[in-house]
């Protein structure tokens, strides 16, 4: 089985796209129907999605001392009467849980050990899938779309089963790569003790379990490149070297940058892996900041805290994020 | 490209078959050693060197984790919370995007922008409200706060109306004057056309709730509802740790996803490339 080319595809819903355009002043006002349709969406959407966020802001200003009772607003509309329960019982400490963070060892620990992580992690990831990338693009490369295949099919694991798998190949005394790294005559590595490679066994399994992901993403792009690029470089007598300098790179550079910051927006919400393949350690060498954020908010119950930490992720991870769409965008 | 890469010559596309082929095998190895290690009994696991061809122990270790951890149970939970999920989604997503794409009405566009700003955030800023919210309601440590939350997708409802926008007027047109019901148009029109991309978009759906574990971690109490990632994190969090009984886990957990993959590969990649 082999990656199918949608373009095709593609082609046929522009070329209908624009057609629908030209009569975009004819859609049909039915009264009601709209919102009836999008209703469901918006319930479900402002209760657990749009309250959420506001909510977790609330209560970084505040300390949580336990559930609530009573209620907290009275809605009565006379043929409606609603009452909106207090879901939390909270003491107002201003802007106390923000300062906390920045006083806070283990805090600062997590978002290191992500930062470093992350930078172990990408920049290893970037480079091979491009080459892969590259390579299976490379005109005479047969059967690519069977290697693409194959190389892709780490993205359908799920992420705490495959992570347990590294568990298990990361282990110092009887693991596989320390005894494959043993046989070669080479010395075997403290996965497990020394917090420098318990960052990388955990770069390693990322790098895994997303290469081909973002090979697939790369592959897509470079097929997007316009082949008259090439040939009139080709024409001003241009090395291979040169063309992918001057072509493929400046090209690719908007899925490029996508790629490296949709991998650290993932990088900075690194949970699974840490949880199962190295549980934090060793001596908090790993953890990272989402765990760190788990265990204040569900093994201490400081829920307040947890979301101060939570929106300093939030601002950082938002960023990014909306640069990508505006790299989207372009 | 193709008059200089033609000239290649015969090193230069042995090394680069080699070099593809070892990244194959990196990306090989650890699956297939899974399943080695999930087939072998335990104590053939630890005999150095490492046994390299698969046993027949499996079915074995299967009952030793059964017996210890029901985890076949696990793996019916994922299913259905995905599924039900899957399905309940697509649909609220489909006629929100239908209703964008194809009427026009009042605050149609700041609605719709609305929901897009929310693109950006991640899933962890829901993660407290959502543990408080469910405990005022009365549903933590149930499916049903798994699956709730997660319904409104704007991912979903982005991914559907941009392509709902495709569908010609026309044809809906055509469909009011032979008298057929607004929401007849949707199901019986509108839906049908959009079957590619609500394959893609089930795809997307379906896996990020196969692989939810943060948020399942913070609802789930007991046993018998835990989900595959719950039950496998509870697996490598015992004192003694059972690697032949983790093995067989992961493998049940991954290898039905790989086939799943192979079969229905254009809709998965369809789906990424799309939700980028």
């Amino acid at each position: 089985m082999s990656l199918r080319d949608n373009r095709n595809v593609k082609s046929v819903k522009t070329s209908i796209r624009t057609t629908r355009n030209t009569v975009r002043d004819a859609l049909p006002t039915v009264p009601g129907v709209p919102y009836l349709y999008i209703l469901p969406f918006y319930v479900l959407f402002g209760l657990f999605l749009a309250f959420p966020v506001v909510y977790t802001l609330y209560l970084s200003f505040f300390e949580y001392q336990g559930p609530g009772s009573g209620t907290l607003l009275e809605i009565d509309l006379v043929v409606f009467e609603a009452g909106v329960p207090r879901i939390s019982s909270l003491e107002f400490v201003g802007l106390h849980n923000y300062r906390r963070l920045f006083g806070d060892a283990l805090f600062l620990q997590s978002v290191e050990n992500t930062i470093i992580i992350t930078l172990i992690q990408m920049p290893l990831m970037v480079i091979v899938s491009l080459a892969v990338a590259l390579m299976l693009h490379a005109k005479f490369v047969r059967y690519s779309g069977y290697f693409r295949t194959a190389i892709a099919l780490p993205v359908t694991a799920n992420y705490v089963a495959y992570s347990a798998i590294f568990l298990v190949m990361f282990a110092e005394n009887f693991g596989f790569i320390n005894y494959m790294l043993a046989s070669a005559g080479l010395p075997t590595i403290p996965w497990r003790t020394d917090g420098f490679w318990a960052k990388v066994s955990l770069a390693l399994a990322l790098d895994w379990r997303w290469m081909g992901y973002n090979m697939l993403i790369l592959f897509a792009g470079l097929q997007g490149i316009d082949r008259r690029l090439y040939e009139a470089a080709e024409i001003d007598g241009a090395s291979r070297w040169e063309k992918f300098r001057y072509v493929t790179l400046p090209q690719l550079r908007p899925i490029l940058l996508f790629v490296i910051i949709l991998s650290t927006i993932g990088a900075l919400q690194l949970f699974a892996e840490p949880m199962i393949i190295t549980d934090g350690g060793p001596a908090n060498q790993t953890i990272t900041v989402v765990m760190y954020m788990y265990e204040e908010a569900f093994s201490r119950f400081n829920l307040g805290y947890a979301s101060a930490i939570t929106y300093a992720l939030v601002v950082f991870v938002t960023i990014l994020a909306y640069v990508q769409l505006k790299l989207g965008g372009e | 490209m193709a008059t200089a890469s033609d000239s290649k010559s015969l090193p230069v596309r042995f090394a680069l078959y080699i070099t593809l082929l070892v990244i194959i095998a990196i990306t090989f190895i650890p699956l297939y050693w899974m399943v080695v290690a999930a087939t072998l009994p335990q104590e053939e696991f630890f005999t150095l060197p490492p046994r390299l061809l698969p046993g027949t122990h499996f079915l074995e270790n299967l009952q030793a984790l059964e017996a210890r951890f029901p985890y076949l149970r696990s793996v019916w939970n994922s299913v259905f919370v995905a599924t039900v999920y899957t399905v309940i989604s697509l649909f609220l997503c489909a006629l929100a995007g239908f209703a964008f794409a194809k009427y026009e009405f009042k605050y149609r566009e700041p609605l719709f922008y609305f929901i897009l700003a929310t693109l950006v955030l991640p899933v962890q800023i829901m993660i407290i409200p959502m543990y408080l919210l469910m405990a005022q309601f009365g549903l933590l440590d149930t499916h049903i706060a798994l699956i709730l939350p997660f319904l409104a997708n704007p991912v979903g409802i982005f991914l559907m109306r941009q392509s709902m926008l495709s569908i010609p007027d026309s044809l809906l047109d055509a469909a009011r004057i032979d008298g057929a019901s607004e929401f007849q148009i949707f199901y019986r029109i509108a839906l049908p056309a959009m079957k590619p991309m609500l394959a893609a978009l089930a795809v997307i759906l379906f896996i990020s709730q196969w692989n939810a574990f943060l948020y399942p971690l913070v609802i789930l109490e007991s046993e018998e509802l835990f989900t595959i990632p719950l039950a496998i994190e509870r697996l490598t969090g015992h004192q003694r740790i059972y690697f032949d009984q983790i093995m067989v886990a992961a493998t049940i957990a991954i290898i039905p996803m790989i086939v799943l993959f192979l079969w229905l590969q254009e809709h998965f990649v369809r789906g990424f490339t799309n939700s980028m």
